[in-house]
């Protein structure tokens, strides 16, 4: 294929410029027409170069002007880099062109004249080879933005404007001082002839190379040298805030990144240094944006700095660095550009505002794309450079880094997930809204450019491509099910949940059998609930399939990136689904930050444990060299422990999974907690004990579970809520489960597996009875209910039962993980945790009895005295799990003999003998068979004696009792099951006071109000920025002294 | 010569500078930077000087064979005559501004123009 030249995309652009001046002013069409042929002339010659850079034999080729080689005369270079850059400006161009074409056909075709030249002299700054050229470009860029600037419609546009030509002036003197002083010292303007002249570096030439850069850095926005840009950014028209976020700083990057070969790999620590303070500080500001174009201008500047510091790791990410930043870089294009174009579409500026997205499935859908680019989600381009750069950065020693890059991350993902939880969950106005279609096709079609994006890049990275996991991709196709009814996406998902157990469980190890029966099994048996829901529940069957997609692919998965890509998306997948519920807004928040987080730290260890070695095994992990065993071991049990919540990282549990829907609570309590437990399998199997400074980290891991135990148990007795009480008893479950693990012996880890069973059966049913009581009484406060047993007899007999089986009293399967306990902790000798582990047992029975006996016990209130049983379908479920725990209670062996064979193999000792009905341990032996039958006569005979008893008792009636005149001012003070425990909450409150909560508190809001105290900097008036710039200046050329 | 050129071109730069930073009157500020640039532009001239040589233009006393050893580098002078350009260009637009500010708010001081910040 013969390839176009370089020099037809300047000519395409400024000849379209000029043909636009011999138009009529009046021929509006034909000038728009003119303008979308130019870029689409531009998108097409980049586009068959790139094609032929990706698929044909395309080399790299000079383009040189007046026939006659560099450095006497200017070069063009395309090569794929050149190429895609141009390309992706040219869409830019394009789609802001149309976006823009009504207030184009406004103002006439020198708008347009000057739309096209900003886009080829971008182009220009990203082909040429020659720093004087490149000046000119920039200049050029310069007095285009200028009367962009003044396309909005916003007056204060015009400050902006001026505040940026000032600035301009400082940066086109630094470049033409530093352009003059390196052409003094190495006699050419031609980049690579400066490089192959390195040996040449007389003296200016750092002098100069520093003048340069600085001018090209300062494009780049960087902090604190960037009022000007977010002035503009706030209130320039959205289609050029787009351009200016995307097209501009790709140029400028791609510039940057040039000419640093003229300074050398000297200077990338430079780089790097300035590229991380923006990055994290430009996040940290934004947290305190209420103006969303403002917002994503802090965004957008954070994210140009990221890549900065990608450029700064040239040296260590060799032949990745083009896939890291552009991994990085094609993802904030897209995804900046991307809501750029969607706040044109928002009339409102506050974040609320953008509620309005919901009444448009496609910008609801476009906006999640884009926020899950930015925020480095699977399946897109920033992904996989996240998981490439962090193994770069841990294999050669840049700890400091990294940890600053992925809490900027973190922070960014922070408040972008804010505003998604705004759009969600925000009162909407009431105010119409028109979409136009011209403006929601260049939104869409962007959106669908970021997924073809992961699709490109799922290609080019040595792992398998994300999309191609079956799980997931069925979850992705859920969305095109949306306009089904509820029902119908329910059967859909039931059947396609058991078939792919039904494919998959032949390869499963018993392990794995265990946790996927609990997940497709028993995520189907949880989806029966479902059926309840009428109408077409969007988002619901998407959400739900995500994460179970992510469960299934975790437990699966043989290497770190597979099992990082599973658990991002169970995450993602999770946080949708607990947004769902009405008040869930701050709880999702903090649950998909705490997992964000959490799983930076799983990042971490794999990367550190890996040390650049791709693919990594998880069974490498036993093998991981002994210096950074243990911090491999810290990170993974950190993120691990966000997932179960362990005390101190447990915040965000009962908020999320208390005001969860009906259905979803005992999916993310159930099942989802099982994930982080599974992480610790993981974990403990390959890395076992291990010691850091002589300290046993198994060891700590223990007092973790006991306090885990302990505390949650301890804080859900003070509940009043009887979804927030089953959410804290989940801390204290995963406590006992987190404590057997830690034990590091056989019948410890039999114990834990036990509780994944255990505690997905009565968590599950009991989070249903409840919602279901909660549906039905419209209240979740137990003071408010009583005596619903004769209304309700199905839940009573669900709750029953889950509460025998949870507090481990004889004869239900709670009583066999009990057994078990006891028995596993009599070959260990810590005695302090399981004292607390002891303890915690006896709290949970105060908080079991108290749901109980206030739910279904004592007086019938009033206004329930018509209520009638929990709904058909989710009474079917919960008396499933009865059946099956009175099952499981009888024949444990089923299922946990084969588990017990599994853990010989990490712990040949202390294996139970499966004898017929009876299991013998060392110390004695348990009979299921016999303690339900002895239970039984027993229930029965006091049952009798009881019935027996009370054949003369006389019934009071409710209203049989006599008030002392006084009306008690909050009624419920006077019902007795109001603060049902305060006598122990006098003796042990003070072991619940919100500590762990005020600290995290503590951390965020100390990082909102230090954003508004720096950002307090930007005054707004244009000399301040200037001298801003000079600090600046002065700031790095001192740092960078050494250089 | 090179020396005298060079020095008076950072005095106007740093002149130019100064100017641009203190005053506050928008018009003023777009004075000084065109200061600026005219320094830049001397500096540019001087660092491409070379003493005893002639204008870069073949003609008969310049035959092209001895061009090397008897004129001046032409790029710098090149650069300038760029850069002369596209300062007028950037001149002009700021003046636009200038012009459109004023209207706006029939003021110069560019302290008024504060709304956007933080």
């Amino acid at each position: 294929m013969v390839m176009p030249s370089a020099f037809l995309i300047i000519a395409v652009g400024l000849g379209g410029a000029f043909l636009l001046g011999f138009l009529r002013n009046e021929w509006r069409a034909t000038a728009f027409a003119v303008t979308v042929l130019s870029l689409a002339s531009i998108i097409l010659i980049s586009s068959m170069w790139v094609w032929g850079f990706a698929y044909g034999e395309a080399k790299p080729v000079d383009f040189l002007t007046a026939g006659i080689a560099a450095p006497f005369a200017i070069n063009l270079r395309v090569g794929l880099p050149e190429a895609t850059l141009v390309l992706l400006v040219g869409l830019t161009g394009l789609f802001s062109a149309i976006y823009l074409k009504a207030s184009f056909e406004r103002m006439g075709k020198r708008a347009m004249a000057v739309l096209l030249i900003d886009i080829m002299a971008l182009c220009g700054i990203i082909l040429t080879r020659d720093i004087f050229n490149m000046f000119v470009f920039f200049e050029l860029v310069v007095i285009s933005t200028g009367g962009l600037i003044l396309l909005s419609e916003d007056q204060r546009a015009l400050a902006a404007g001026f505040k940026y030509l000032i600035v301009s002036q400082f940066i086109s003197l630094m470049f033409l001082l530093g352009t003059i002083f390196i052409y003094h010292s190495y006699g050419t303007l031609n980049i690579d002839g400066m490089t192959q002249t390195t040996a040449a570096l007389a003296k200016g030439a750092s002098l100069g190379f520093f003048l340069l850069f600085i001018a090209l850095v300062t494009e780049l926005k960087p902090f604190p040298a960037n009022g000007w840009a977010l002035d503009i950014y706030e209130a320039a028209h959205p289609a050029f805030s787009a351009i200016f976020s995307a097209a501009v700083g790709t140029a400028a990057l791609f510039a940057v990144n040039k000419t640093l070969q003229i300074g050398g790999d000297a200077w990338l620590p430079v780089a790097t240094g300035i590229g991380i303070v923006t990055f994290v500080v430009s996040n940290i500001l934004a947290l305190q944006q209420t103006n969303d174009r403002r917002l994503l201008g802090y965004s957008s500047i954070a994210q140009v700095g990221l890549v900065l510091v990608v450029i700064g790791q040239r040296d260590i990410l060799g032949d990745k660095f083009m896939f890291v930043a552009g991994g990085i870089l094609l993802a904030h294009t897209v995804a900046k550009a991307g809501l750029y174009w969607l706040s044109g579409m928002v009339s409102g500026r506050e974040l609320q505002a953008w509620t309005v997205l919901r009444k448009n499935p496609i910008m609801l859908f476009a906006f999640i794309t884009f926020i899950a680019m930015l925020s480095g989600l699977p399946p897109f381009p920033g992904f996989y450079a996240k998981w490439e750069l962090a193994h770069a950065l841990f294999a050669s020693g840049r700890y400091g880094l990294i940890a600053f890059i992925l809490f900027g991350a973190l922070v960014e993902a922070g408040y972008l997930f804010r505003w998604f939880g705004f759009i969600i969950k925000r009162e909407m106005s009431e105010e119409r809204v028109v979409f136009l279609v011209r403006k929601v096709m260049v939104v869409f079609v962007t959106a669908l450019g970021g997924w073809w994006l992961s699709y490109i890049w799922g290609g080019l990275s040595s792992y398998k491509n994300i999309l191609y996991n079956i799980p997931f991709a069925f979850a992705l196709a859920f969305m095109l099910l949306e306009w089904l009814p509820a029902k119908v996406k329910n059967t859909i998902a039931i059947i396609a949940m058991c078939a792919y157990f039904y494919i998959s469980y032949p390869s499963y190890d018993p392990l794995q059998l265990i946790f996927g029966m609990i997940i497709l099994l028993g995520g189907a048996i949880v989806l029966l609930a479902s059926y309840n829901w009428t109408g077409r529940r969007q988002g619901f069957y998407t959400s739900a399939m995500l994460m179970y997609a992510g469960l299934s692919m975790l437990i699966v998965s043989e290497n770190s990136f597979s099992f990082f890509v599973a658990w991002e998306l169970l995450t993602v997948g999770s946080y949708f689904l607990m947004l769902r519920g009405k008040n869930s807004e701050p709880h999702a928040l903090s649950y998909i930050v705490f997992s964000l987080g959490g799983a930076f730290a799983i990042l971490s260890g794999f990367a550190l444990a890996a040390q650049g070695i791709q693919p990594f095994a998880l069974t490498g992990l036993g093998q991981v060299a002994q210096t950074y065993a243990p911090w491999v071991f810290i990170l993974l049990a950190i993120g691990f422990m966000t997932k179960t919540a362990a005390i101190g990282l447990h915040i965000w549990l009962p908020g999320a999974h208390a005001e969860a829907e009906a259905d979803v609570s005992p999916m993310v309590s159930g099942i989802l907690l099982k994930a982080g437990l599974f992480g610790l399998f993981v974990l403990l199997m390959n890395m076992g004990k291990t010691q850091l400074y002589g300290i046993e980290l198994t060891h700590i891991l223990l007092w973790m579970g006991a306090l885990s135990a302990f505390l949650g148990n301890l804080m859900a007795i003070f509940q009043e809520d009887a979804k927030r009480l089953l959410a804290y008893s989940s801390i204290g479950q995963m406590g006992y489960a987190l404590f057997g693990l830690a034990m590091m012996n056989h019948l410890g880890w039999l114990m834990a597996l036990l509780f994944v069973i255990n505690h997905y059966i009565y968590k599950s049913m009991l989070f249903l009875s409840v919602g279901g009581i909660a549906k039905r009484t419209g209240t979740r406060n137990m003071f408010k209910m009583g005596g619903l047993i004769a209304l309700m007899p199905l839940s009573f007999i669900a709750v029953l039962v889950g509460i025998i089986a949870m507090s481990g009293v004889p004869p239900l399967s709670g009583f066999g993980g009990r057994w078990i306990f006891y028995n596993a902790i009599m070959t260990v000798d810590y005695r302090l945790p399981i004292v607390l582990i002891f303890l915690s047992g006896p709290i949970a029975f105060l908080y079991l009895f108290r749901l109980i006996h206030t739910i279904f016990l004592g007086q019938l209130k009033d206004e329930h005295r018509k209520l009638k049983e929990v709904p058909f379908w989710l009474i079917l479920p919960q008396m499933l799990f009865v059946i099956f725990l009175l099952g499981f209670a009888v024949l444990p062996g089923l299922a946990l003999r084969r588990v017990d064979g599994y853990i010989s193999k990490f712990f040949a000792d202390g294996a139970l003998n499966w004898d017929s009905s009876v299991i013998t341990s060392n110390y004695g032996y348990w009979n299921p068979v016999a303690i339900m039958i002895i239970i039984s006569v027993i229930f029965v005979i006091l049952l009798a004696w009881l019935v027996f008893l009370n054949r003369k008792a006389q019934k009071v009636k409710q209203f049989n009792i006599v008030y002392a005149a006084e009306r008690p001012y909050r009624p419920e003070t006077t019902h007795y099951a109001w603060n049902f425990f305060a006598s122990y909450r006098k003796a042990m409150g003070f072991l619940v006071q919100p500590i762990v909560t005020n600290f995290w508190n503590a951390i965020t809001g100390t990082l909102h109000s230090g954003a508004d105290v720096v950002r307090r900097i930007y005054t707004g008036n244009g000399q301040t920025y200037a001298y801003h710039f000079l600090a600046f200046v002065v700031v790095v050329f001192m740092l960078s002294m050494g250089v | 010569m090179a020396h005298i050129a060079m020095f008076t071109g950072f005095a106007l730069i740093l002149m130019g500078l100064y100017g641009a930073l203190t005053n506050r009157n928008i018009m003023r500020m777009i004075v000084f930077f065109t200061i600026v640039n005219t320094g830049i532009n001397l500096v540019l001239v001087a660092v491409g000087y070379l003493p005893g040589r002639t204008a870069p233009i073949l003609d008969d006393v310049v035959p092209a064979s001895e061009a090397a050893a008897k004129i001046i580098d032409p790029v710098p002078q090149a650069l300038v005559l760029t850069a002369i350009v596209i300062g007028l260009g950037i001149t002009a637009l700021m003046l636009a501004y200038a012009y459109k500010l004023f209207e706006l708010k029939r003021t110069l001081d560019i302290s008024k123009f504060r709304e956007l910040k933080w």
